[in-house]
């Protein structure tokens, strides 16, 4: 797999010009003092617990990776072939950098980190994530997070 | 992801978007984003490179200390190298009498290579290891194998083609060494049997009757090369 920008014609315009419907109204959270911050990591990489209902195309819900999910029973179910998963298959932290949050805290960068990840379909359009987003930002507000990493793939 | 921020902004969270593709978070602008220049699917940069992977989700963080409330976008600047592994080959001689005699000559190397990583990422499909290529193989045929419950067929063969991919990879990985996702993928597409199927399967499900298949068919196959076994 390629960066986008080596990725030929079309594909490369064809992803680069997806739907991006500029927001009209720019909500804007200030951040907390680094040693106040509760972080937690939202992917889009479709990733699923062993188990669970794989993620399909469009699909509007999301999972929660609890810090007792090992990585072995995390899975990814995202729907496009356009990005790298042998990264992924080595190393979680390639696309949800638990561990790497974990030492942020245990050096102090940060106050703490979440106990409870979450992932999205990436490949779902936001307007059909609104409901579920806003439903992860009040679970995760109820946990004391207030720092979220949004991580793509 | 620039979406989520929006959303997660207004319920008061704050929020940092690692971003692959700059051009959307130009379009969205959300209020802080980090462009990294890796491949996609790999937006935290190489596997176990904790000192590269530390210093993107700091980069990122940092952006949370910027004053004002207007958009900031900031490009991380280190590469991640180059990631070819020149002695790289694959460890094991496969058969090629047939693609499920070469699935079960894979079997061990992928179990070594279970032991070394730690783990598996196949499972998404829910069928034992051992049988996925013989699903797809027989899916096009007069005695195509039973579907287990709780998965429609259409989704059960995309998700068994991931796992098949995900078996011959992690397999790719039994003796150590760091070979590129370009090579992994030339060597499966190209060299191997079950990359041949699938890319049969591919043009079947892209030519036939089945609607959804034809929907599926798109994301089997990575766009970036046009791939012929050889």
């Amino acid at each position: 797999m390629v960066r986008l920008a080596d990725i030929p014609e079309p594909e490369r315009s064809y992803m680069a010009g997806l739907e991006c419907t500029p927001y009209a109204h720019k909500p804007f959270t200030k951040a907390v003092a680094p040693a106040l911050r509760h972080v937690a990591i939202v992917s889009s990489a479709g990733l699923i617990v062993r188990g669970q209902r794989p993620m399909l195309s469009n699909d509007v819900g999301y999972r929660a990776i609890g810090a007792d999910v090992e990585d072995s029973d995390i899975l990814c179910s995202h729907v496009s072939i356009n990005f790298d998963r042998s990264g992924f298959q080595q190393d979680i932290n390639v696309m949800l950098p638990r561990d790497r949050l974990n030492e942020l805290e245990a050096e102090g960068s940060i106050g703490k980190a979440a106990n409870t990840h979450y992932a999205f379909m990436g490949a779902t359009h936001p307007d059909q994530l609104e409901d579920k987003a806003r439903e992860v930002g009040k679970e995760m507000l109820s946990l004391g997070v207030n720092t979220v990493v949004l991580a793509p793939v | 992801m620039s979406g989520l921020a929006h959303y997660l902004e207004d319920e008061g969270l704050s929020t940092v978007v690692v971003a692959l593709v700059r051009e959307h978070v130009v379009k969205i602008s959300p209020p802080r984003a980090l462009w990294v220049p890796f491949e996609m699917g790999r937006p935290f940069a190489t596997p176990n490179n904790i000192g590269l992977q530390q210093r993107v989700l700091k980069a990122a963080l940092s952006l949370l200390d910027a004053p004002g409330t207007e958009p900031v976008l900031q490009d991380f600047t280190e590469e991640a190298g180059n990631l070819h592994d020149s002695n790289w080959i694959f460890p094991a001689l496969l058969s090629n009498e047939s693609v499920i005699a070469e699935a079960k000559s894979i079997l061990p190397s992928w179990h070594k290579a279970q032991t070394r990583i730690g783990k598996t990422t196949v499972g998404v499909s829910g069928l034992p290891p051992e049988t996925v290529v013989e699903f797809i193989d027989r899916y096009f045929s007069s005695d195509p194998m039973p579907n287990p419950k709780g998965m429609a067929l259409v989704s059960r063969a995309r998700f068994a083609i991931d796992d098949i991919k995900l078996i011959y990879f992690e397999s790719a990985f039994a003796n150590g060494g760091q070979p590129s996702s370009h090579q992994l993928n030339e060597w499966f597409w190209k060299q191997t049997l079950a990359g041949k199927m699938i890319l049969d399967f591919q043009e079947a499900a892209r030519i036939g009757d089945n609607e959804n298949l034809r929907l599926i068919s798109g994301s089997l196959v990575p766009p970036e090369r046009t791939y012929e076994y050889t």
